[in-house]
């Protein structure tokens, strides 16, 4: 379980992306976050697993205070958070096995990960998660040769090396293209729903997050607008959506039972 | 409202001083017109113009008539010498009276809000600048053609020195009748032609030396037969003192080329010489000589070529060695000077700013110099040039490579951060993916410097057929010389072909 209490960042610069945000995850969701660009998810995302160091508040996950954690206790807390990202974040160079392996990191042994060793188990376990996402035919092409959409399941495969128990999602689907949305996005559905991970996944598409979402959070401008469950976002009104993406917005179709007005 | 409506309408602020005092004001110091008219930066601009054109202008002249104490004489002198000074001058003079005049308008403009940006102004400043500069560099287009009768032999050596790359072994046959001098009662007989063999037969066989006075000595004539055809032949004179020397005659050695039956005739006058008094009274028999310049035996590569081609393998291992130096050495500091690694705290700020600032020193201290020094800790030689060029590839490399490693995508680092990763491990798999292809291409391209350096290097010490170019250069052995420019030039535009060749594949 994730523990959000009265998290706040301000960067260097003094922009405050994020303002007293407070909310629990329990194991087992899918959690989306929605919002504006700049509305603060890709800082609250960052921020669960400490890529950017929160200003004020905390986090604790499983009844555990990570806020402040360093070293190698910081490590085994992130290797059991999988990230995946928007424009995938692979190194274009290398293989998609090594891109895959390097999700293992975390665990392997300094030295001989340098040299590029891991362990068998390791590269059964590569293998494996290949295998899952489809992409075994790839394996040995360099990740800059692949789509978008198999770029992604890289990303996702190096995730799930980590045998995470969580998995955020920073706009994984914006770089894609409607069919290949829906083909990640279940992707991540099946993990959610077979391996038990909680998913927190920010999005842009009201469709997308009514069909996957257990659970819906609106950020604006970095507090939290909108709380939501499957049930409220099909019934979500005008002035609710207004709340969350501002006044001039309009809302387009989407399939959305909410009134229009 | 009204506070609004100030704040769009900001007048420009009219100049402090009339058009006509403006122009009074840059009369007594150009530009401060401009600067009262709230034209700062053009008034300063133009101050300093003036003052560098004016202050050049005036060591040029005290440079040129320098010798004169009187300043009139002085200026007239340097006009003399230097005509372009006189241009210059009017010049500097139109100057003055346009600053003025453009301090009128510019303080007339600051009053109605338009201001031009006195490019005409710019243009004229840098006219007179070049023109200063033409004066300073002493350039005279005259040297190219005046100086090209002596020039252009040379030229031709240095630019076709193939003639020394090969060497035959050679022989000199040297036939000698004798004469007496002066004339004795017992004569030499005179030689009789031989069948099949060289032979030289002179006549008279006895005569005097010209004198110290100039009155010319006895006329000999020389007649030879069976000598190499096609081959010139010197004609020598041995003294009583055992001395040889070579005829002259009417200021030129004397040479002739034997017919097509290898005889020949010649006519020449006997010198004058200073043999010491003691021999002369116990020698007195004086030997000619005709020599013939025979090369015998195969062909061979010249010592010259041969060396050439030693030292330019010693050049290519300076530049090979100096870039292996370079990257094994730099690699590790570009880490340290990369500001997207080294942003983490206080310490790796200073560490950055450090390290930076003394890669920047190194480098902008030229491989020549560093040689220099090189050759004072490890004397003359290659070593010293390898340490020259690994010190200045430390600095250009570490600096590209750190650069290389502030342009890499952010994106992988946060994901392998991520994945619970430590530092060294981010560096391995995110960092160095990304930086090898640049890394390569800077690597070849700094490859390349470091041979072009080397071929040079030698010139102050640091060996490599530099060394061997300077010495060929200095002992005006131009052909030599060419045969070394020469394969600096080949090396050169292969290492180019092969470097943008490998570099292309990189990119």
């Amino acid at each position: 379980m994730l523990k959000i209490n009265n998290l706040t960042k301000i960067y260097d610069d003094g922009t405050v992306a994020l303002k007293n945000v407070s909310f629990t995850v329990t194991d087992g969701e899918f959690l989306v976050i929605i919002g504006l660009s700049g509305s603060g998810k890709s800082t609250l995302l960052r921020c669960i697993n400490r890529l950017i160091e929160p200003t004020e508040g905390k986090i604790s996950w499983n009844g555990k205070d990570i806020t402040h954690i360093k070293g190698e206790e910081l490590r085994c807390y992130r290797r059991e958070i999988g990230m995946i990202f928007q424009h995938f974040n692979l190194v274009r160079r290398s293989s998609v096995l090594k891109n895959v392996m390097a999700g293992r990191l975390g665990y392997a042994k300094t030295m001989q990960s340098l040299f590029g060793k891991f362990s068998e188990e390791d590269k059964e376990k590569a293998l494996h998660v290949i295998d899952r996402l489809e992409i075994e035919e790839q394996i040995h092409k360099r990740a800059d040769e692949l789509s978008g959409g198999q770029q992604q399941r890289v990303g996702i495969a190096r995730a799930l090396m980590q045998d995470p128990k969580m998995i955020l999602a920073d706009e994984p689907v914006a770089s894609l293209d409607p069919v290949l949305a829906h083909s990640i996005l279940s992707n991540l559905e099946k993990l959610n729903q077979e391996d038990k991970m909680t998913v927190i996944c920010s999005l842009h598409y009201l469709d997308l997050v009514q069909r996957y979402a257990t659970r819906v959070i609106g950020l604006r401008e970095g507090v939290i607008v909108y709380e939501g469950t499957k049930k409220d976002i099909k019934a979500m009104t005008d002035t609710q959506f207004k709340e969350i993406y501002g006044q001039e917005a309009e809302r387009v179709g989407g399939g959305l039972e909410g009134t229009i007005a | 409202m009204k506070k609004q409506n100030m704040k769009v309408k900001i007048p420009q602020k009219p100049s402090l001083v009339p058009p006509f005092v403006a122009s009074i004001f840059s009369a007594i110091i150009p530009g401060l017109g401009q600067i009262l008219a709230r034209a700062y930066s053009r008034g300063l601009i133009i101050l300093s113009s003036f003052l560098t054109i004016g202050g050049l202008l005036a060591w040029r002249i005290y440079e040129q008539g320098r010798r004169y104490q009187d300043i009139k004489t002085m200026i007239s002198k340097a006009f003399q010498f230097s005509p372009i000074l006189q241009i210059i001058t009017i010049l500097f003079a139109l100057l003055y009276i346009w600053i003025i005049i453009d301090a009128y308008f510019t303080a007339k403009k600051s009053n109605t809000g338009s201001r031009s940006y006195g490019t005409g102004l710019i243009f004229f400043v840098l006219a007179v600048f070049f023109l200063l500069g033409w004066q300073i560099g002493d350039i005279n287009v005259g040297d190219f053609f005046s100086q090209a009768d002596t020039a252009l032999p040379t030229i031709g050596r240095l630019m076709w020195p193939w003639e020394k790359a090969i060497d035959r072994p050679e022989e000199i046959l040297t036939i000698s009748a004798d004469v007496l001098s002066p004339c004795q009662e017992e004569e030499i007989p005179i030689v009789e032609a031989l069948e099949d063999e060289a032979y030289i037969s002179i006549s008279p066989t006895c005569g005097n030396p010209t004198e110290v006075d100039g009155t010319p000595g006895t006329e000999f004539t020389i007649v030879g037969g069976n000598f190499n055809k096609d081959v010139e032949i010197e004609i020598w004179w041995k003294d009583p003192n055992g001395n040889e020397f070579r005829q002259r005659q009417e200021g030129e050695y004397v040479k002739v080329m034997p017919d097509a039956d290898g005889n020949f005739q010649v006519k020449i006058v006997m010198p004058y010489r200073i043999i010491s008094s003691t021999i002369a009274d116990e020698n007195k028999i004086w030997e000619i000589q005709a020599r013939q310049l025979l090369s015998v035996g195969e062909a061979q590569l010249s010592e010259e070529f041969t060396l050439a081609v030693e030292k330019m393998i010693e050049t290519i291992i300076i530049g090979m060695m100096a870039t292996l130096f370079g990257v094994v050495l730099s690699i590790p500091i570009s880490f340290l000077a990369a500001k997207n690694l080294m942003s983490e705290n206080f310490l790796t700020k200073a560490i950055y700013y450090i390290v930076r600032t003394i890669l920047n020193v190194i480098r902008s201290i030229e491989p020549l110099i560093w040689a220099i020094i090189a050759t004072i800790v490890v004397g003359l030689g290659p070593f010293a040039g390898i340490i020259a060029l690994t010190v200045h590839s430390i600095a250009a490399l570490a600096k590209m490579y750190s650069e290389a490693i502030e342009g890499i995508d952010e994106g992988p680092i946060e994901a392998i951060q991520a994945t619970g990763a430590n530092w060294l491990q981010t560096i391995v798999y995110a960092v160095i993916p990304q930086i090898i292809p640049p890394f390569v291409s800077f690597t070849i391209y700094r490859w390349d410097i470091n041979i072009r350096m080397s071929t040079v290097i030698g010139f102050v010490g640091g060996g490599g057929i530099g060394f061997l170019l300077q010495q060929w250069i200095r002992l005006l052995d131009y052909r030599a010389a060419g045969i070394a420019v020469w394969f600096i030039a080949i090396t050169v535009m292969i290492l180019d072909y092969a470097s943008a060749e490998i570099r292309e594949k990189y990119n």
